[in-house]
């Protein structure tokens, strides 16, 4: 037997050199980063529908002449007091007094209380939606003049759909957003600030982190203060995951 | 992994844009004087009502103050002021030793328990105002970065059973002092040093001449005697020029004078009354009233008489027009539809005309503070005409006068230099 070059499986092989793997691996993890920023352009997905629905409310009315000195925006005035809730049995109308011809103002005419049939009527009406249809009968206020076309500060020109959860949030968040007088008109101009805030499913804010501060702490501190104080109508179904893992981002302009 | 994981949920992220929030005042709580309690309940108190004129702080009902009474100027417990809605805190310690009064101010960020500003000082009694007023300007320039007015002084015209006169005050109405006796004297205007004021009178018996009048020894002297009627001087930023109008050859026309009075140069020459002029901040332009369209309307033109432009086109009787500082608005007086003068602002640029006043008596004669933050103007909203301020924005109005036959002819004095 001649002596065998056989080598022991057990002997140490030559080694394998890093810089191809190392290599590999760079460029797999390139490869996945750029499909994963890239390829989803190339697919159609439906963008979500995150646009808040942002109505503005116009007032209608006789266009004022533009030769005179404008008026004062008043808010508007205050609703009527609403009627009492119709109860199952009409009350009996208390008699007129009697009216002296002549003397004192006209009094409006007396009108005769709803039949328990009619207040099912109309019951039934307002839950059908007809009741809402009906065109109102309100006198047009003289010093109510607007532009017949519709308020001049309006945002659009039609309607646009948006998404209802997010115009709530907007909405709640607004009611509590509030800019302290003491920053100057100047300086709001210039803020700006971004919260990311998380929402858990019940709707209650888990907690929110500012992405950029405004550089007025007044600011950010009245922006800490409305998120603090909003609260939420809880996410639908579709939106309570991402809302809570993921967030949503605040931007906020005084 | 987990980097490419957070970089597509951001991109997934849905973002809400806000904006337009309420602008509210700062809730202010203003704690009990410490120290002395005659003084500093009195220099709590001119702060309390230049923080409430102010219209930049809401001042917190102390009955609700959770924090007892004794509590001291640094040991604070600070969520007791925070449980009351409070998110800025004044405490006032005053001492009186002699004849001079000191005192110790300081205004803290109760949702950080932080001290904001800490201020000693002192003045006779005579003077005790002044310290709550210079605390005052000193807390609103710490909040807006802007000067504050609570140290300025403002010129009116009383009505006496005698006649006119012109008065100096604070700016709150406080101190008056008469500058003048009781002739026929109207239309007050500060010098831009705040020495003294220039006005228009009757005085010398051969019609309305401009004389001046130093703030500090009420000395007067004649200013401009041109004519027999010249009115309305408006010194320049730089107070070395002044405007004013003077009629001659049954033409009022806007004039242009050296600051002792001479050299009087005519700017317009439009047949009709050219009057009421205003510098802009910049002392570029000049805004004025010319009846050169057929009605009071407000026109602006350059500081040498040129290029004149017309702002103002609504309304049929627009007068007395005031620049604002900040040089975007001109404040005037219009009369309405329901022949009732009520105050405007116009936009310099685009000539936006915007209304202040409604429903409130009569309202005229704007001027503008200096910082360019309130107007005061006269009014009959309370019954007899009145001082008041107001936001630019015609919101808080507070009454500044109690004169007892009234008050008219506002003229705001300039800041006064920094100490």
């Amino acid at each position: 037997m001649t002596e065998s070059s056989h080598k022991s499986v057990l002997a140490l092989q030559p080694r394998t050199p890093a810089l191809p793997g190392l290599a590999l691996a760079v460029g797999v993890h390139a490869a996945v980063f750029g499909a994963a920023l890239f390829l989803p352009q190339f697919f159609d997905r439906v963008p979500p529908l995150r646009k808040p629905i942002i109505a503005r409310m116009v007032a209608l009315g006789r266009p004022r002449d533009p030769h005179l000195l404008p008026r004062k925006e008043m808010p508007p005035p205050p609703a009527p007091a609403s009627a009492p809730a119709p109860g199952p049995v009409a009350p009996l109308a208390a008699p007129a007094a009697p009216r002296v011809p002549g003397k004192g103002p006209a009094q409006p005419a007396q009108k005769h209380a709803p039949t328990r049939q009619e207040l099912m009527q109309r019951a039934l009406a307002r839950a059908s939606g007809r009741a809402s249809a009906e065109p109102s009968k309100e006198e047009p206020d003289p010093e109510r003049a607007g532009s017949a076309t519709g308020s001049a500060q309006g945002s659009a020109a039609s309607a646009e759909e948006g998404d209802a959860y997010f115009t709530a949030v907007h909405d709640a968040i607004l009611e509590n957003y509030v800019v302290p007088s003491v920053i100057s008109e100047r300086e709001r101009l210039f803020l700006s600030a971004s919260v990311l805030a998380w929402i858990g499913r019940d709707g209650q804010i888990l907690k929110h982190s500012f992405q950029k501060k405004s550089g007025n702490s007044f600011f950010d501190q009245a922006l800490d203060l409305a998120i603090q104080q909003t609260r939420l109508p809880p996410p639908p179904a579709d939106l309570a995951q991402s809302l809570r893992d993921t967030g949503v981002v605040l931007n906020f302009k005084p | 992994m987990i980097l490419l994981l957070a970089l597509l949920l951001a991109a997934d992220r849905p973002v809400i844009d806000l904006a337009g929030g309420r602008v509210q005042a700062y809730p202010l709580a203003m704690a009990r004087p410490l120290g002395a309690q005659e003084v500093s309940v009195a220099v709590e108190s001119v702060l309390s009502q230049d923080f409430e004129r102010s219209g930049l702080f809401k001042l917190l009902d102390p009955a609700s103050f959770l924090a007892p009474a004794s509590e001291g100027l640094t040991q604070i417990d600070f969520l007791k002021w925070q449980a009351v809605g409070a998110q800025g805190l004044v405490k006032v310690s005053c001492d009186a030793p002699g004849a001079e009064i000191k005192c110790d101010l300081r205004l803290y960020d109760v949702a950080h328990g932080q001290e904001l500003l800490h201020g000693n000082y002192s003045a006779p009694r005579a003077s005790q105002r002044q310290i709550a007023h210079r605390f005052g300007d000193d807390v609103v320039r710490f909040f807006t970065h802007e000067p504050g007015v609570f140290q300025t002084r403002i010129a009116f015209v009383r009505e006496t059973e005698a006649g006119k006169q012109i008065i100096a005050a604070d700016w709150d109405g406080a101190n008056p002092q008469p500058l003048t006796g009781a002739s026929i004297n109207l239309l007050p205007a500060w010098t831009p040093d705040g020495k003294s004021v220039a006005f228009t009178s009757f005085r010398d018996g051969g019609g309305a001449h401009i004389y001046t009048v130093d703030a500090a020894t009420r000395q007067v002297r004649p200013l401009v005697l041109m004519g027999d009627f010249a009115t309305g001087a408006a010194w320049a930023p730089d107070g070395l020029r002044f405007l004013f109008s003077a009629s001659l050859d049954d033409n009022t026309d806007v004039y242009l004078s050296q600051a002792d009075g001479s050299a009087g140069r005519r700017l317009t020459d439009a047949r009709g009354i050219d009057i009421s002029a205003t510098w802009s901040p910049d002392a570029k332009r000049v805004a004025f009233v010319s009846e050169r369209a057929g009605t009071p309307q407000i026109f602006t033109m350059s500081a040498d008489g040129t290029d004149v432009r017309r702002l103002t086109f609504q309304g049929n009787y627009n007068q007395e027009p005031a620049w604002s500082p900040k040089g975007d608005l001109i404040a005037f007086s219009g009369r309405d539809e329901h022949r009732t003068f009520d105050l405007y602002t116009v936009a310099v640029e685009g000539g936006k005309v915007t209304r202040l006043t409604q429903n409130a008596g009569t309202n005229e004669k704007p001027s503008w503070a200096p910082n360019g933050r309130y107007l005061l103007f006269s009014s009959t909203r309370g019954g007899k005409r009145q001082l008041w301020v107001m936001q630019p924005d015609g919101t808080n109005p507070r009454p500044v006068t109690s004169e007892h036959l009234g008050a008219s002819d506002p003229a705001w004095g300039p800041l006064l230099p920094a100490k």
